[in-house]
């Protein structure tokens, strides 16, 4: 009697095993495709809110808020920086981090400042094989053609977070990495130039 | 006789191997490596930057000033009519480079753009084709070869900076010289005897400010944004052409694929 009951509970854990196991990844699929849309549409949401309330230094600190906690700004300095990351020393790092987001809080509350009743649609999500999803979107402007805005999100242990914007298929970091790999090329192949430039403007 | 014929020959056809060999070369860029993707192949960088520089100085001083008065004092509906106007006068370039991509329906909603907003449009003042349901397209023939070439599109041969023209490349300056050789207004001002610098002038002056006046945003944050402009407007270009000859590709894919399973319904 009682091996039966024994029996009787673990065939039915094993069935609800087994049904987890077949139902659970069509549960959690489209949860994992739909939080890098939904991680967008928010950073959309927040940034319009934080133009249309705030101004000058407050809009630049906040802004910077919203970069630190829905972009990977590290992973995006980082490959920014290319091959030059591993030839700089750990407080070079640390500098050149900071340096760059200051110049992308800086950066992004100025594009932002032109705000003129743009809406983001928010497309299709690909997934790629690389972890990295790619979300497309629409800016539709209120005169002229919409821009084509395209965000790529990481998982990380903190949630998804973006890295990379392209706008019209040109992408923040690549142009970055183009452009701090040609300066250092320019400055005797060394790192400290580049961060002292970035520094100096922070500070200005 | 047969010998000098065959000399000849053998002649010309050494020489087109040397052209196409250098038309490979131009369009293929640099073999070696992902260059590419990463970084854009510029061996003429030194002679570039000077181009820069001067293209630079023109722009600060005259187009850019030129371009923000157009964008800030210029009516709005009259902006958008000069748009139109040379956006129509571009259109038989389109559909000549949409004929050569193999696009022949495309190539005829553009020419047909093109009657209605010369004649209805009165001579494409309005885009009245738009409102007609026909979209509007713009290729040039730098997309039409980077379509055909077996190469990723971000290798569009050495980078190249044209003075009084901008960023450019092998592939994309080529292009440049095919439109404006097979453009049907250009050749029409030949034959009509028109004094055609001042026609050629005034359109491709006022393509500038056009051009230059939508621009002036997304240029001012990329130098502001930038430690070095020049590479970072470099890639910037590259990325951007790349992106269009792409979407290219993937339309053209797209219809193949639908015209392979069509082919296999009409077996069936």
């Amino acid at each position: 009697m009682l091996l039966l009951a024994i029996r009787r509970v673990m065939l039915r854990s094993a069935a609800a095993v087994a049904a987890a196991a077949f139902i659970l990844p069509v549960l959690v699929l489209p949860v994992s495709a739909a939080e890098p849309a939904k991680l967008v549409d928010t950073v959309a949401v927040e940034v319009i809110e934080i133009v249309k309330t705030k101004t000058g230094a407050d809009r630049q600190a906040s802004i910077r808020r919203v970069l630190k906690t829905n972009f990977d700004l590290p992973y995006m300095a980082r490959a920014a920086l290319g091959t030059h990351w591993n030839q700089a020393s750990e407080a070079q790092r640390a500098r050149f981090l900071a340096a760059v987001e200051t110049a992308e809080a800086r950066a992004y509350s100025d594009r932002f400042g032109q705000y003129a009743g743009q809406t983001l649609a928010v497309g299709k999500v690909t997934p790629r094989p690389n972890g990295i999803s790619v979300v497309d979107s629409l800016l539709n402007q209120t005169n002229g053609q919409p821009i084509k805005l395209q965000w790529e999100v990481r998982d990380t242990p903190g949630g998804p977070r973006i890295t990379d914007v392209k706008v019209e298929g040109v992408s923040m970091v690549m142009t970055r990495r183009s452009d701090f790999n040609s300066y250092i090329q320019n400055h005797g192949g060394m790192v400290e130039p580049l961060i002292a430039e970035l520094e100096a403007r922070a500070a200005r | 006789m047969v010998v000098s014929l065959t000399k000849t020959i053998v002649h010309r056809m050494r020489h087109s191997v040397v052209v196409i060999a250098a038309a490979a070369a131009m369009v293929g860029g640099c073999a070696s490596g992902d260059t590419g993707a990463t970084e854009v192949w510029d061996p003429i960088e030194t002679p570039n930057r000077f181009i820069f520089s001067l293209n630079r100085t023109v722009d600060i001083m005259a187009i850019r000033p030129m371009a923000v008065i157009y964008r800030d004092w210029v009516p709005e509906p009259a902006q958008t009519s000069v748009r139109n106007l040379l956006d129509n006068l571009g259109e038989p370039v389109t559909a000549i480079n949409e004929v050569v991509q193999g696009d022949a329906s495309r190539a005829a909603t553009t020419m047909a753009r093109f009657l209605v907003n010369s004649t209805i449009g009165v001579v494409g003042l309005f885009d009245v084709a738009t409102m007609l349901g026909l979209e509007r397209t713009k290729e040039d023939a730098g997309k039409t070869i980077g379509m055909y070439a077996g190469v990723e599109p971000e290798n569009g041969g050495f980078y190249l900076m044209l003075p009084g023209i901008g960023p450019s490349n092998a592939r994309d300056g080529t292009g440049l010289m095919m439109d404006y050789l097979v453009d049907p207004f250009r050749i029409l001002t030949f034959n009509l005897a028109i004094d055609w610098t001042v026609y050629q002038g005034a359109r491709y002056g006022m393509n500038v400010i056009d051009y230059r006046s939508r621009t002036i945003f997304a240029l001012d944050d990329l130098e502001k944004n930038s430690v070095d402009y020049y590479a970072a407007l470099r890639s910037a270009y590259t990325q951007n052409r790349a992106e269009l000859i792409r979407q290219k590709r993937e339309k053209t894919d797209t219809k193949s694929e639908l015209e392979r399973r069509d082919n296999l319904a009409l077996v069936r």
